[in-house]
C-alpha cells in the first residue's frame, strides 16, 4: 500500500535553534498515525512542514505522492491546534467557504455542510453566527470544515484538546470512520489513551528528534512490564527475585507491604511469579501490569532526555 | 471562480453585509451636510438681534445704521434690527450706558447698543454688545456711521448729493486673465481644477488609509483566531493577500461610489453649472484616469504594508506601536496638499511628489494643474516599482507572520522581511 506522507531526514532550524532534527517516518495510506510527544517536541512544526506551510531547512517531504504539498492541498484537510473561525459567519457559510477553497462548488459545499452539521447534531445551530455557539460546537464546526471536501489526508493538530469526554468519544468514532473510508489520518496529541485506542502506528518525538516509530504494541514493548505484589514480605525479598530490575514499595492494606516490581527487558513474567512462590513469599495479591503507551511515552522521552 | 476571488468575495461580503458599514459610510455625507448647513441653521434658529442707537450727534445716524443692518435681498435675514432705546431720552452717554447696560443681561431685550457722540467733524462710537465674539454687528454699525459722516461732510462742503452718490458707487472693475484659462478670462470653471485636485488628493488619502486600516484589522482578527493558518493550507500566501486586498478594495470602491453618487446628485440639484464643469474636468480632462492610477498605486502600497504588519500582530494595540510613526509620516501629504491649490508647482511640492509613499496623494493634488507629463510618468513608475518591491518582500513575510505566535517584535519583523519569510 502506498504511503500518504513520507518525511526523509527532515530538519528545520530557526537561526541557532533546531526545532526538528533529521525526522524520518512514513504514514501508510488509509492508516491512523499518532504523532506523539511532549510540549515543544516539534510536532506542530513537523505537521506544518508536511502541509507545506513551513519549508524544511533540509530533507525531503512527499505528500500524497507529490513533493509539493501545494499541488495536492485540495486533498488535504487540516485542523490547527489553536481554533478559530469567522465569528460573524454561520456554520454553513464557513464550511461552504472553506470547501470552496478546496475546489468544492459552493452549492455542493452548502449541501454537504448542512448534511454534516445535521449528522453532528448541529442542525439547530447551523444558521446562527459562530460567535453565538458554544466552544464545543465551534470546535465541531471547525473539524467539519476540515473534512467537508472529503480529503485523502487529514492532519489534526491536538484535536482532542478542549473537548468534553462525550465529544472526545464522538471524535474518535469520526477518525475511525475516516480511516474506514480510506483516508489517512495523522493526529498529534500528548494524551496517550486516544493514540492507544485509535492508532495503527505512532511516531514519538522528543526535543525535535524521533525516539520511536512503529506499531503501538511495539511502543508499549519499549516500556518494562511490572508486577504488583502485596503480602507479608520485605522489599529485599522481591528485589532478590531473578528477572526483577527495580522495585518500589509502599504501605498496603492491613499492614501488608505492597511492592511494585519492574521486570528486566525480556524477563518472562511467569518465571518471576514462579520464583516468588518458590521462595514462599506470603503473597496476598498479585497483579501483572502490561505497560501502557503512556508508560512507553515516559520511558522513551526520559531516555531521550538522558 | 479562483481562490483569490473567493477570498475577495468573502472579505467584501463580511463588510457590506453589516448595518454598521452602511451607517459609517453615511457619516461623511452627513458630516459635510452638517458642516454646510450648520451656519444657516444657527442663523435661522437665532432671533434677529435688537440694536439700540443713542445718537448725540444730531446727524440722524440711526437711520443709516438701520439701513445697513437690513438684508440685501428678501432671501437674506437682517443682521440686526434698530429699536428705540428703552428709557430715552438720556442726559448723556454715562446716563444712557447706565440705563441700557442691564438690558444686555442674558434674558435682556437688547443684543447691543451704540452710543454715538460728536468727535470734531467725525463721530465716536461706544459699542456695547452681549456677544463679544461676534464682531459683525459692530463692523456694520461702524461702517454705516463712517459712510454717513463722510457723505454729510461732503455735502457740508458743497458737494452735490448726486455727485456723492456717484463717488460712492465708484469702484474699479477687475477682470482676471490667465493663459491657463480656457477663454483667457479666468472664471470659476478655470479655478475648479486646483480645488478638484486637492479634493481628489484628500479623498484618496482618506480611502487608502481607511482601506488599509480595514485590512489591518481583518488580518489581525484572522491571525488571532488562527483562520490564517487554515487558509494557508487551502490557498497560497499571494492568493490570500491578493484576495483580501481586492476584497477591501471593492469595499472602498463601494464607499467611494456611494459618496460620489451623493456628491454628484447634491451638486447637480443645487449647483448644476459647477457640477457640469467638474464633470468636464474629471471626464474630458481625464482626471478620473489619474485618480484610478493613484488609487491603485497608493492602495496597493499601503494595503500590502498594513496586511504584512497585521500578520505579525496579535492585537490592534501591537499594530498601533508600528503604525504610530507611519501615521505621523503620512500626515505630511495632508499638510502640503492644500498648498497645491495655489502653488501646484512649488519646488517643495515637486520634491514631495518624488517620495513614493507621498506620490499618490501629492500628484493627485497637483495633476489638475498640468504638471510636466514626464514627472507624472516618472513618479508613477517609481510608485509602482516600490510597490512591486514591497510585494516581493511582503508575500513570504506575510506567510511567516501568519504562522508566528507571541507578541510582535520589531526585530523579528525586520528579520523576516530581510529574509523574505524564510
Amino acid at each position: 500500500m502506498p504511503n500518504a506522507l513520507v518525511l526523509e531526514e527532515v530538519t528545520k532550524r530557526y537561526g541557532a535553534f533546531t526545532a526538528v532534527d533529521g525526522l524520518s517516518f512514513a504514514a501508510r495510506a488509509g492508516s491512523i498515525l499518532g504523532f506523539l510527544g511532549p510540549n515543544g517536541a516539534g510536532k506542530t512544526t513537523s505537521l506544518r512542514m508536511a502541509l507545506g506551510l513551513v519549508a524544511p531547512t533540509s530533507g525531503r517531504i512527499e505528500v500524497l505522492g507529490s513533493a509539493d504539498a501545494a499541488a495536492v492541498r485540495s486533498r488535504i484537510g487540516f485542523l490547527p491546534e489553536e481554533r478559530g473561525l469567522y465569528r460573524r459567519m454561520t456554520p454553513i457559510e464557513v464550511i461552504a467557504f472553506l470547501a470552496s477553497l478546496k475546489g468544492v462548488p459552493t452549492g455542493e459545499g452548502r449541501r454537504r455542510a448542512i448534511r454534516m452539521l445535521e449528522e453532528q447534531g448541529l442542525g439547530e445551530a447551523m444558521r446562527r453566527q459562530i460567535r453565538s455557539l458554544s466552544k464545543g460546537m465551534a470546535q465541531k464546526v471547525q473539524l467539519l470544515s476540515a473534512l467537508v471536501h472529503e480529503p485523502d489526508l487529514v492532519v489534526l493538530d491536538e484535536p482532542f484538546s478542549g473537548l468534553d469526554p462525550v465529544n472526545q468519544q464522538a471524535l474518535e468514532r469520526l477518525i475511525r470512520d475516516l480511516a474506514g473510508r480510506g483516508a489517512t489520518v495523522i493526529f498529534s496529541t500528548h494524551v496517550m489513551q486516544h493514540a492507544e485506542r485509535l492508532c495503527d502506528h505512532v511516531v514519538l518525538l522528543a526535543a525535535g528528534k524521533k525516539v520511536f516509530d512503529g506499531p503501538v504494541d511495539d511502543a508499549r514493548a519499549a516500556a518494562p512490564r511490572t508486577l504488583l505484589l502485596e503480602g507479608g514480605f520485605t522489599t529485599a525479598d522481591v528485589g532478590a527475585l531473578a528477572g526483577v530490575e527495580a522495585f518500589s514499595a509502599e504501605a498496603g492494606e492491613d499492614g501488608h507491604r505492597r511492592v511494585i516490581a519492574t521486570l528486566c527487558p525480556g524477563a518472562a513474567t511467569q518465571e518471576v511469579i514462579k520464583a516468588a512462590f518458590a521462595r514462599d513469599l506470603a503473597i496476598t495479591r498479585l497483579e501483572v501490569r502490561e505497560p501502557s503507551l503512556h508508560d512507553a511515552f515516559i520511558v522513551l522521552t526520559a531516555k531521550k532526555a538522558a | 471562480m479562483s481562490r483569490l476571488l473567493r477570498i475577495a468575495l468573502r472579505e467584501y461580503l463580511a463588510y457590506v453585509k453589516t448595518p454598521g458599514f452602511w451607517l459609517s459610510i453615511l457619516l461623511l455625507p452627513l458630516g459635510i451636510s452638517a458642516y454646510a448647513f450648520a451656519p444657516v441653521l444657527m442663523e435661522r434658529s437665532t432671533p434677529t438681534p435688537n440694536v439700540a442707537v443713542v445718537d448725540f450727534t444730531g446727524r440722524g445716524l440711526s437711520a443709516d445704521i438701520a439701513k445697513s443692518l437690513a438684508p440685501a435681498s428678501r432671501a437674506m435675514r437682517p443682521l440686526g434690527r434698530v429699536v428705540a432705546a428703552p428709557g430715552a431720552p438720556f442726559v448723556g452717554a454715562a446716563d444712557a450706558t447706565a440705563r441700557l447696560k442691564p438690558l444686555l443681561a442674558p434674558h435682556g431685550t437688547l443684543e447691543a447698543f451704540a452710543i454715538i457722540e460728536p468727535a470734531g467733524a467725525s463721530a465716536s462710537i461706544d459699542f456695547w454688545s452681549r456677544n463679544i465674539a461676534d464682531r459683525a454687528l459692530e463692523r456694520t454699525v461702524s461702517e454705516a456711521v463712517a459712510a454717513a459722516v463722510k457723505r454729510q461732510s461732503l455735502a457740508a462742503a458743497g458737494v452735490d448729493a448726486t455727485v456723492i452718490a456717484r463717488i460712492d458707487a465708484l469702484a474699479p472693475t477687475v477682470t482676471d486673465f490667465s493663459p491657463k484659462a480656457a477663454a483667457g478670462k479666468v472664471a470659476l470653471k478655470d479655478r475648479l481644477p486646483g480645488i478638484a485636485g486637492f479634493a481628489m488628493g484628500m479623498l484618496l488619502w482618506m480611502v487608502v488609509m481607511t482601506g488599509a486600516g480595514m485590512l489591518l484589522n481583518s488580518v489581525i482578527e484572522e491571525k488571532t483566531s488562527r483562520i490564517l493558518e487554515v487558509l494557508l493550507t487551502s490557498a497560497s500566501a499571494p492568493e490570500i493577500m491578493g484576495g483580501k486586498i481586492l476584497g477591501v478594495a471593492a469595499v472602498t470602491a463601494t464607499v467611494l461610489g456611494f459618496w460620489v453618487t451623493i456628491a454628484v446628485t447634491a451638486l447637480t440639484l443645487r449647483f448644476p453649472t459647477i457640477a457640469g464643469d467638474l464633470a468636464g474636468i474629471f471626464l474630458a480632462r481625464g482626471m478620473w484616469a489619474y485618480f484610478a492610477l493613484y488609487f491603485v498605486g497608493g492602495y496597493l502600497m499601503f494595503a500590502t504594508l498594513y496586511v504584512t504588519i497585521g500578520a505579525f500582530c496579535e492585537s490592534g494595540r501591537e499594530a498601533q506601536t508600528l503604525l504610530g510613526p507611519i501615521m505621523i509620516l503620512m500626515s505630511v501629504p495632508m499638510i502640503f496638499m492644500s498648498q497645491a491649490i495655489t502653488r501646484p508647482d512649488a519646488p517643495l511640492l515637486q520634491m514631495l511628489s518624488w517620495i513614493p509613499p507621498f506620490t499618490p496623494f501629492m500628484m493627485a493634488a497637483r495633476v489638475a494643474s498640468d504638471p510636466p507629463i514626464w514627472q507624472v510618468a516618472a513618479t508613477a513608475a517609481m510608485m509602482f516599482a516600490v510597490t512591486a518591491l514591497e510585494l516581493w518582500v511582503a508575500i513570504p513575510a506575510f506567510r511567516s507572520g501568519a504562522l508566528a505566535t507571541g507578541r510582535f517584535e520589531l526585530r523579528t519583523f525586520v528579520r523576516s522581511l530581510a529574509r523574505r519569510g524564510e
